[in-house]
C-alpha cells in the first residue's frame, strides 16, 4: 500500500545521520571510560575533582560527546556518505558490544 | 506514613524510566504503520520518551550521587554482593546508552517515515534498542534493590539468633 503512494527513499537527511553515528561513537566510548575509571584509579580521581563526582563527570563526558560529534558529523555531513542500512547495523552493533563489554568487564575482570 | 526524600526520588526515577520505555514502545508500534496521518504522533512519543528519560536520568542521578553509598556498603557485607559489584556497575554505565538512544530518537522521528523505509527502519531500531537496554536496567534495579533486602534480613536474622 505505502509503495502504492509515493516513490520510497532510502536516504537520510545530515542531522539523522550525523547524530546516529555519534550516537553509535558514543555507546563505545562509554564503555572505554567505565573500564579505563575502573582499571585506573587516578582517572576516577581527576573525574571526581572536576564536579565533585566521578560518575557525574562520565555522564558529561557522554552528553557532551554526542552532542558535539552530532553537529560536527552534520555541519561536515561526514556521515552522509554510510549507507542508512549500514549506518543501522552500526549503532545496533555499537550498542550490543558497549553492553556485553560492560556486563563482562564487571562479572569477570 | 514515613516517605522519605530519598522514596520520592528512587520511585520517581523508575517511574520515569518506564514511561520512557512506553514511550519508546510506542514510537515503535506507530513507526510499523507509519503514514502522515501518525507523524505527529510518533514525534510526540519521540519528545515524550527522552523528556521521560531525561527525568529518569536526573532522579537516578541525584539517587545515586546522594543516597546510594549506605545501600552499597549494606549490600557490600551482605549475601548478594554482585547487586552492587555487577549489576549497578553494570547498569549505571548501561543506562547512559539508554538516555544517549532516547535523545537521538526525536532526532531520528523528524525523518518522513512513511516515504522511507531506511529511516522506518532506524527508528525501530532506536525505539526496540531503548525498550531492550531500559527494560535491562528496570530489571536490574528490582536486583540491587534485592541485595539490599537480603543484606537486611538475613543481617537481621543473624542478629535475633
Amino acid at each position: 500500500m505505502r509503495s502504492a503512494m509515493a516513490p520510497e527513499s532510502e536516504k537520510l537527511i545530515a542531522a539523522t545521520s550525523g547524530f546516529v553515528l555519534a550516537a553509535a561513537i558514543t555507546a563505545l566510548f562509554n564503555t572505554a571510560l567505565a573500564w579505563a575509571r575502573d582499571a585506573y584509579a587516578p582517572l576516577n580521581g581527576i573525574m571526581k575533582s572536576l564536579t565533585g563526582n566521578s560518575w557525574t563527570a562520565h555522564c558529561l563526558a557522554d552528553l557532551v560527546l554526542f552532542g558535539g560529534l552530532g553537529l560536527i558529523f552534520t555541519k561536515t555531513r561526514a556521515a552522509e556518505k554510510i549507507d542508512a542500512s549500514r549506518l543501522t547495523g552500526a549503532l545496533i552493533g555499537a550498542v550490543a558490544i558497549a553492553a556485553l563489554g560492560l556486563a563482562l568487564w564487571f562479572a569477570f575482570v | 506514613m514515613n516517605i522519605s526524600t530519598s522514596d520520592v526520588v528512587l520511585l520517581a526515577h523508575a517511574g520515569f524510566g518506564v514511561t520512557g520505555c512506553l514511550a519508546a514502545l510506542w514510537v515503535f508500534l506507530e513507526a510499523l504503520n507509519a503514514q502522515p496521518g501518525n507523524a505527529a504522533r510518533i514525534r510526540t512519543a519521540a519528545l515524550v520518551t527522552a523528556f521521560s528519560m531525561a527525568a529518569a536520568w536526573i532522579c537516578g542521578g541525584y539517587w545515586y550521587v546522594h543516597f546510594y553509598p549506605p545501600d552499597r556498603a549494606l549490600i557490600l557485607q551482605g549475601p548478594w554482593p554482585f547487586a552492587h559489584n555487577l549489576v549497578m556497575e553494570t547498569k549505571e554505565h548501561l543506562f547512559l546508552i539508554t538516555g544517549i538512544l532516547a535523545f537521538l530518537l526525536p532526532v531520528v522521528a523528524r525523518e518522513k517515515l512513511h516515504l522511507n523505509a531506511a529511516a522506518r527502519k532506524l527508528v525501530l531500531s532506536v525505539a526496540a534498542l531503548i525498550v531492550i537496554t531500559g527494560l535491562a536496567v528496570e530489571g536490574a534495579g528490582a536486583v540491587i534493590e534485592h541485595g539490599a533486602k537480603v543484606a537486611l534480613l538475613r543481617g537481621g536474622s543473624k542478629g535475633a539468633q
